[in-house]
């Protein structure tokens, strides 16, 4: 059974589709990084698996049952935007309503608990608006874990979070989809996604454009090699009669091979046609990469 | 798949989900500066209206007798001056504000995002508010009755009236309150972020010109106390028994208009 299933996802603001015929699952205990450009209908689509937009047309199922049940909607747990809180409140007491909406029992309890994880133990007695950019991020990641849901809806989560707030947020993610908790999040930071990720939908335009598991991404983003010379032009002409699959990276201006072994390359061009090479490497297409590539491919 | 077997859903009961909400509504209201400067406003109306009462101006005696600062004498729709108009009905003008700035910090702070994403449903929201509100319009009354007394005595009028229309004038207006705020939780739940207008169309209706209006068009009638401004009026120092239950019933019935209609709109348009 899949957390979340989606059937042809549709919402208009007026004229204007932010999410169109849009597909998808996240099956449990996945983390499904959930990407695409800015307006790709990615947040869109969270508020309404979330009940807070009403889609115009589609179908959505949690765990089999209807978005709207709300025996299901009592084991979301949701970070959307910013943490919704009482600025002129403590944290804590913020807490404490959620807790409360929730029907949490012992949630001072709980509150320690979440409070814990995201390491703002220390910070829970401070208003809400005192606290920075990154301190209200993991305010809202604590918030999404009250009451220990079974599935997490968070969007852009790891904006304004520190390297250390980035890897408590690995961790703690890592843990609950050990655990068997659904995790759908969207981000931009390609990176940090790629770490924690099983499973990736991209959309755009409101479509889905690609679906896949983390395997099926790491089989798409085959391994190269790079290297730098005085004749970048000649050397990937050379290369891609050689090896079918050549390019030149424009960022760095390294030659890429696909396909080849960095030892077989260098000895190829110099010894067969003295073209010398200053530095060489053997890497591999990242995720944000590999996602600006099926970008580029679907603007052309 | 094993996972997904072993989920079992709590469907949590009716009176679960609104104790939550009304421990946090209530919270609030407790915790909010805004609950104590309105109660505050209501406890230094009749001041002003009396003070008014006692000048050499337009209004000058304008009260014969000082309960007049709680409630008109008879039910009079069409206003003549303002002592017919200047008693406990102000609290309704003022407890409007009052939960439009209430409700619109729910939208602004964007805990309703946080709300509506937990099993809490729409109508729990509606009803949760609209007791919050009536009960915060009710404290309100109190206040205005403590100091309408205090400013009573200051005028040197008398205090004349039979007790029990007295009580009656009281308790109806004070049934009113749940009427009233639903009205204005119906209102916020409709611009929702744009409070603004929430407040001037709560302020409006708050001040029953639009009764006021009809009155001065079909006469005193007592078809005017199908609303809640008529009702209001009826609450008054020659009110009995009838006049509560017209007050409760009103109130009752408008609550769950607004209430059905309010959770009809939160169910069928974006929330957030």
């Amino acid at each position: 059974m899949n957390a979340i299933e989606i059937r042809n996802l549709t919402k208009a603001f007026g004229d204007k589709l932010a999410v169109n015929g849009l597909t998808m699952s996240v099956p449990e205990g996945a983390i499904y990084g959930f990407i695409g450009e800015n307006g790709s209908g990615k947040s869109t689509t969270e508020k309404c698996i979330c009940g807070l937009i009403q889609p115009s047309s589609g179908e959505i199922k949690l765990w089999g049952k209807d978005y709207r049940d709300q025996g299901a909607r009592a084991q979301i747990g949701v970070l959307i935007e910013a943490p919704g809180c009482f600025p002129n409140y403590s944290v804590w007491n913020n807490m404490k309503l959620q807790a409360a909406n929730l029907g949490i029992k012992n949630e001072d309890e709980e509150i320690r608990r979440v409070l814990h994880l995201v390491r703002m133990d220390g910070a829970a007695s401070n208003k809400f608006k005192n606290c920075s950019l990154g301190m209200k991020q993991r305010i809202g990641i604590a918030f999404a874990l009250l009451g220990n849901p079974k599935l997490l809806v968070l969007d852009e989560p790891i904006n304004g979070l520190d390297a250390d707030g980035m890897r408590i947020m690995r961790e703690i993610l890592l843990d609950l989809s050990h655990r068997g908790t659904s995790v759908l999040i969207s981000s931009h930071i390609l990176g940090e996604l790629e770490k924690i990720a099983t499973h990736y939908g991209i959309i755009r335009g409101g479509k889905m454009l690609r679906e896949m598991t983390a395997s099926e991404l790491n089989a798409n983003c085959p391994t190269y090699v790079a290297l730098k010379t005085n004749e970048t032009e000649r050397a990937r002409d050379i290369l891609q009669q050689a090896y079918g699959r050549a390019e030149i990276d424009e960022q760095t201006g390294e030659v890429r091979v696909y396909g080849a072994y960095a030892e077989d390359v260098a000895k190829y061009l110099f010894g067969n046609f003295g073209i010398a090479v200053s530095e060489i490497r053997t890497a591999k297409i990242s995720l944000e990469e590999y996602y600006v590539g099926l970008m580029q491919e679907g603007r052309r | 798949m094993e996972n997904a077997k072993a989920l079992q859903f709590e469907q949590p009961s009716f009176f679960q989900r609104l104790k939550g909400m009304l421990g946090v509504d209530f919270y609030r209201l407790f915790h909010t500066p805004l609950f104590y400067i309105f109660i505050t406003i209501a406890a230094i109306i009749p001041a002003l209206v009396s003070m008014g009462a006692m000048g050499e101006g337009e209004t000058a005696g304008m009260f014969t007798n000082a309960w007049q600062i709680i409630a008109a004498d008879s039910p009079l729709y069409v206003i003549h001056d303002m002592g017919e108009y200047a008693n406990m009905n102000m609290v309704f003008i003022f407890g409007g504000i009052m939960v439009s700035i209430f409700i619109g910090h729910d939208y602004r702070s964007g805990y309703v995002k946080q709300l509506f994403t937990t099993h809490a449903k729409k109508e729990d929201y509606m009803i949760s508010k609209t007791l919050v509100s009536a009960f915060s319009m009710v404290c309100m009354c109190f206040t205005y009755l403590i100091g309408g007394m205090i400013a009573g005595a200051a005028t040197g009028l008398p205090f004349t009236v039979n007790a029990g229309s007295l009580l009656c004038a009281i308790l109806g207006k004070m049934i009113m309150s749940l009427g009233w705020a639903s009205l204005y939780t119906f209102i916020n739940v409709i611009f929702r972020r744009k409070f603004g207008i929430s407040i001037a169309l709560c302020f409006v209706l708050g001040t029953g010109i639009p009764v006021i209006g009809a009155a001065a068009l079909v006469g005193n009638t007592a078809a005017l106390n199908i609303f809640l401004y008529g009702s209001s009026v009826q609450a008054c120092l020659s009110s009995n028994f009838v006049s509560v239950v017209i007050c409760l019933m009103n109130s009752v019935v408008w609550a769950v208009v607004y209430n059905v209609l309010g959770a009809v709109i939160l169910y069928h348009r974006d929330v957030y």
